[in-house]
């Protein structure tokens, strides 16, 4: 277990500067997920700190010690790859013990701490197969399990999940968040889906074009996003954002036709406004309740139903816990609860915080 | 494999929706299918057949007299089998020496090929540096450069390190070939993914294990079939070997083998012996690596 501090990290290609000057904290022991659209610089982050990639400007730190310059076997990481990387011509044993070879470890000892691995990931019983002859989970958790051999002080993930189908990632989810609080190890976990990072993360990174758009506690995401970015990102189905004209002084965003909903938020702008609610805050009024929409689709899941309703214009998605008998061409009336509303300034994007 | 599956022979009874099934010569599809099948078996045994008649003559020649090989129709079982062509052959000419020169040329130039190849390859594919790229440019324009063109130059080169007439001086154009070099390069970047080598580094893996314990290995396919062409390569390189080796005891095979025809006459008899002596360690290295390719072509177990 161990800190690792980032620095006001830089990374250039030539001239192209792919990450900006990012600063992240890792507490000792959490599971850190950093997140974001492809190229946005997270894959190249974990790397810098793998030391797989050289670092252009700033710090890194694993344990108080700044590793800049330090060879990637002597940080005492270990990394899982979204391919596995594992060696096609070793047995399950020789691979997951490759590490400790290395540390100079008896013979012995490197069997126990192997058998030890297999036995939590479940792999005791193809200890002598090559990895060709084991499905993707298998392999999967091969390579996991390579890493808990060594007992590093930082487990770094480059998007393990990605190859499995499914079924299998949401398997693997919960087995790698068993295994997170089972050895409490710090963690660093990249992935473009934000499914994944909200239910494993203790705290998210969301990363976009080399810079950071918030970083917090899950649910602090989903509930106080800090600009249109992380809104429309964090969450699914997505969360609606619909541009209208804000009235402060009712406390209504009009969104033409005489359609308006109302917001909870003080001290908010007069003119131009992004208007943010998520699809569970919808709620389906009585005429007069609320503006009308023409419902264009319908997503029956048996459980719930999602709505895709059109207001002057606007999508407006709408996760209903209850089976509807609505179809596409009928007309329905929203309405949204004032205190699940986010505003957002149309120029700058960020997130208008009630004074 | 000459019958299709896809159609169930119950849905065959009705007439109407499967009538279609026969073709311009009124044979059914299945029926079809095994004839071309059979047609394209006859083609290639016919085409094999004449692959492998000249080296049965060549083989059965050997043990005929005078009399018999000049008689017509050739026959393939000789009537009245001698030993008198490897008698003559092994005690008038120095062959298991020719043979020896040539198989221990062989597989030097084989080695050093391959090792050469092998780094130059992996270094090539893996360290992307500008510098590296250019120098890969220049080693792939040498291939284009025909060997008779530098042939004379090298022949220089070889008498000024007084290495003529010895198996250094064979050697001194075998040592690297740029077609082996690109092959590896090519393999190496379609079968060896960067992550293997990073999870290696990480793991506290030195660059010299990583090459020998990790990228060797993955690469046995790929080397064992560079070492098959180098080694033939050598074997029956020709041009250099008349040049280079001037004294009898240097000769190679195929120069010793040139011996056997003049200007005005061909020594049939003593050819034949002598040329099917020459096959044995050619074909025994041959079945021995084949097993070798099989194995390392299976053995990718990347995520597909």
């Amino acid at each position: 277990m161990a800190v690792v501090e980032i620095n006001d990290v830089r990374k250039l290609y030539g001239n192209v500067e792919a990450i900006k000057g990012v600063s992240v904290d890792v507490p000792a022991g959490a599971f850190v997920v950093l997140v974001g659209p492809s190229g946005c610089g997270k894959s190249t982050l974990l790397r810098m700190i793998a030391g797989l990639e050289d670092i252009s400007g700033g710090t890194i730190s694993i344990g108080g010690h700044v590793i800049n310059d330090v060879e990637p076997k002597h940080r005492d990481i270990a990394m899982v790859f979204q391919n596995y990387a594992l060696y096609p011509h070793m047995t399950v044993e020789q691979n997951m013990g490759f590490s400790l070879r290395f540390a100079k470890r008896s013979k012995a000892e490197i069997r126990q701490r192997v058998q030890e691995a297999a036995r939590i990931l479940g792999l005791s019983d193809y200890l002598d197969r090559y990895p060709r002859q084991l499905s993707g989970g298998q392999r999967q958790r091969v390579a996991m399990g390579r890493a808990i051999v060594r007992q590093p002080r930082v487990y770094l993930f480059d998007e393990p999940l990605s190859n499995l189908d499914a079924k299998l990632r949401v398997q693997m989810r919960a087995e790698l968040k068993d295994l997170h609080a089972r050895l409490r190890t710090t963690t660093i976990y990249v992935t473009h889906d934000q499914i994944e990072a909200m239910t494993m993360a203790d705290r998210i990174v969301v990363m976009r074009d080399g810079v950071i758009e918030q970083a917090g506690a899950p649910l602090d995401l989903y509930d106080r996003p800090a600009n249109l970015f992380v809104a429309g990102f964090i969450g699914s189905p997505a969360m609606n954002l619909l541009e209208g004209e804000n009235d402060p002084a009712s406390g209504t965003v009009g969104f033409g036709g005489g359609a308006s909903l109302s917001h909870a938020v003080a001290g908010t702008p007069q003119g131009p406004i992004v208007y943010g609610f998520r699809p569970e805050h919808v709620e389906l009024v009585g005429e007069g309740e609320g503006p009308a929409a023409t419902v264009t689709n319908v997503e029956p899941t048996g459980l719930d139903t999602l709505l895709v309703a059109d207001m002057n214009g606007h999508a407006v998605a709408a996760y209903l816990r209850q089976r509807l008998t609505v179809k596409p061409g009928d007309t329905v009336h929203i309405r949204v609860a004032p205190e699940h509303v986010h505003l957002f300034d149309t120029a700058t994007e960020a997130r208008i915080v009630p004074d | 494999m000459t019958q299709s599956t896809d159609i169930d022979p119950q849905d065959a009874s009705t007439p109407d929706r499967y009538a279609p099934r026969t073709g311009p010569l009124g044979l059914s599809r299945r029926t079809r299918a095994r004839l071309t099948d059979l047609a394209i078996d006859a083609f290639l045994f016919a085409f094999g057949l004449l692959m492998i008649l000249p080296l049965v003559f060549l083989v059965s020649n050997a043990f005929k007299t005078p009399q018999e090989m000049v008689a017509w129709p050739p026959r393939i079982i000789p009537e009245d089998p001698t030993l008198e062509n490897f008698r003559s052959v092994l005690g008038d000419t120095p062959l298991l020496l020719w043979i020896w020169n040539s198989f221990s040329f062989a597989v030097l130039s084989m080695i050093a090929i391959v090792a050469t190849s092998a780094i130059a390859g992996y270094v090539l594919a893996k360290f992307p540096f500008r510098s590296l790229h250019l120098l890969f440019l220049v080693i792939l324009a040498t291939a284009i450069v025909p060997f008779e063109v530098y042939m004379i130059p090298l022949y220089f080169q070889a008498q000024a390190l007084g290495i003529l007439n010895s198996i250094w001086g064979l050697l001194l154009g075998y040592l690297v070939m740029s077609f082996g070099i690109f092959l590896i390069r090519q393999n190496v970047m379609h079968a060896i993914p960067d992550e293997l080598l990073e999870a290696a580094r990480i793991d506290g893996a030195g660059e010299m294990w990583i090459f020998v314990f990790i990228v060797l290995p993955l690469l046995r396919g790929a080397l064992g079939a560079l070492a098959v062409l180098a080694f033939f390569q050598a074997w029956t390189s020709f041009a250099w070997p008349i040049i280079v080796a001037t004294t009898r005891d240097a000769y190679t095979i195929e120069v010793g083998l040139a011996l056997f025809q003049t200007g005005f006459t061909v020594d049939l008899g003593r050819l034949s012996a002598a040329s099917a002596a020459v096959l044995v360690p050619s074909v025994t290295l041959f079945v021995i690596l084949r097993r070798n390719f099989v194995q390392g072509v299976a053995s990718t177990g990347m995520k597909e």
